[in-house]
């Protein structure tokens, strides 16, 4: 598939996991790719996408501080040319601390990472787009975001405010080109993950990870990708502020039990 | 494009025009080899004719998905003319009338939920068996943003379209263990023949007004998402319901 031809994408998260898997699913459509993470893997995900024939820069950066985002942006624009794809994509997980002992400095700090993130992509590839009259914006949210117990409270929570932010960016971008979409992962090994794959596998229950699905199984990040892209390109040209699940089919129906994580 | 459905037996219901004929050809396009389904063959005939036009592998077939054996028969059918277990079913046709509550008719109601939900449970009854003997396949259903924005008289297609979404997620559930996927579209307003013609031109005006697309959706872009739908790019994606609506049911009103 080159449905991302000629086109100009930023991918935040891009060093590990889903923003890694969609930076080169971006790329083998034909994307040149601004692969944007916090460590030295991003630069790993941008040479794995040039070893392949795509186009692809790295750029070291935290991508919930304000001027970062602006810069990125800048950076897409005046090395590829453009920018027409913004996959916001970074995340962290809340801690497990019981809920009456959590503390506002938690909650903040996950709140700037998994949603004011969003905002500031929105913010500023919105302005770009808006003025060209083009573009997909795609926010990372969570099977968490629907339901309770299947994450961190202030990881959920703010998942949640994700999704409204897609609506509510949809919203206030009608009629200028610019389509606003969350993608909703469920159980996938990411760096997010790791610690829960590691302990089901360190006590020989790997095959129960997931088993709470109707598929029976954890999603994998090229999963999460392709239904990225199928956002990023034309092929979703109608669909607009909506919150795609990939998860197995977990958010879709009752658990059929609980998850012993 | 890519052949994300090659060599795939992809059955449509309500080929012949509109919606279902956009995600006949759109299937063509990405390798499918395609059984067109609908009601009449007169209506189906030019339909094939064009996707065999395009270099498509297509064949037509004439059904009333309402009635069970026959809807048996036709799979039975597909299967030995194709040589191949079906992979791929997409439920799109419909039979419509939108009445206000007090002049609903008994044979209205009966024929909507004949073809738009038994004839789903049919389809998918014939389908799944087949999908099970290939190792899996994907199942796509098309209701509507009617399902939970419902528009003025539409009191038996809202039930109806809401219907395909909950018999959509319980086919899911059982479907899963056999490597089926199941997922629903709910379109918006898409500018078939159809669809316009219920509508008068300020009606149009205001409804392109009140979604941030500006616009009816094209029955390309339904296309489009089904074949996503249908494809291995949704291989996690199970009793999802997604809207292509341009936006247009996201503001409160």
């Amino acid at each position: 598939m080159r449905r991302l031809g000629g086109k100009r994408a930023i991918v935040t998260g891009g060093g590990s996991g889903i923003g890694r898997a969609s930076a080169i699913r971006f790329a083998r459509e034909g994307a040149a790719v601004l692969v944007v993470g916090r460590a030295g893997n991003t630069e790993e995900t941008a040479a794995a996408i040039r070893e392949e024939g795509g186009i692809a820069s790295a750029l070291i950066t935290d991508a919930a501080i304000e001027e970062n985002v602006a810069a990125m942006v800048a950076r897409c624009v005046s090395e590829f040319g453009g920018l027409e794809i913004f996959f916001a994509n970074i995340g962290v997980t809340g801690t497990n601390t019981p809920l009456l002992e959590q503390t506002i400095e938690e909650w903040s700090e996950v709140y700037r990472i998994n949603t004011i993130s969003c905002f500031l992509a929105i913010k500023y590839a919105g302005r770009h787009m808006t003025a060209q009259r083009y573009g997909s914006i795609i926010l990372t949210s969570s099977a968490a975001s629907l339901r309770a117990n299947a994450g961190a409270i202030s990881y959920s929570a703010s998942k949640a405010a994700v999704n409204n932010l897609a609506q509510t960016a949809a919203n206030a971008f009608a009629g200028t080109g610019v389509r606003v979409n969350a993608v909703l992962p469920g159980l996938v090994e990411t760096q997010l993950t790791r610690k829960v794959f590691e302990d089901a596998r360190a006590r020989g229950v790997e095959a129960k990870l997931g088993h709470v699905t109707p598929m029976k199984r954890p999603g994998r990040s090229d999963e999460i990708a392709a239904a990225a892209a199928f956002l990023a390109s034309d092929d979703s040209s109608y669909v607009d502020g909506q919150l795609l699940s990939v998860d197995g089919g977990v958010s879709s129906t009752h658990p059929y039990g609980r998850i012993a994580l | 494009m890519s052949l994300r459905l090659k060599d795939r037996v992809c059955v449509v219901t309500g080929a012949a025009r509109g919606i279902g004929l956009a995600i006949a050809e759109r299937f063509g396009e990405e390798g499918g080899r395609i059984a067109c389904v609908d009601v009449s063959a007169r209506r189906l005939e030019p339909a094939v004719a064009e996707l065999k036009s395009k270099g498509f592998e297509a064949r037509a077939y004439e059904v009333d998905v309402a009635k069970r054996d026959d809807v048996h028969a036709l799979f039975a059918r597909i299967e030995s003319e194709f040589a191949a277990p079906v992979a791929v079913l997409v439920n799109n046709a419909v039979w419509a009338r939108f009445d206000p509550l007090a002049q609903i008719e008994v044979e209205t109601v009966d024929r909507m939920f004949a073809v738009g939900v038994h004839g789903l449970i049919w389809t998918t009854q014939a389908a799944a068996p087949q999908m099970e003997r290939r190792g899996g396949g994907s199942i796509v259903n098309l209701s509507s943003v009617s399902a939970f924005n419902p528009a003025k008289d539409s009191i038996a297609y809202s039930a109806l379209k809401a219907g395909v979404v909950g018999l959509s997620r319980a086919s899911a559930i059982e479907l899963s263990t056999k490597k089926i996927r199941v997922n629903v579209i709910a379109p918006g307003m898409i500018g078939t023949p159809a669809s316009i013609a219920q509508f008068d031109e300020a009606t149009i005006a205001t409804r392109q007004a009140e979604m941030p697309a500006g616009r009816f959706g094209e029955p390309e872009e339904i296309a489009a998402l089904a074949a996503f739908l249908a494809s291995d790019d949704a291989s996690y994606i199970q009793g999802a319901v997604i809207t292509a609506d341009g936006g247009w049911t996201i503001p409160a009103r």
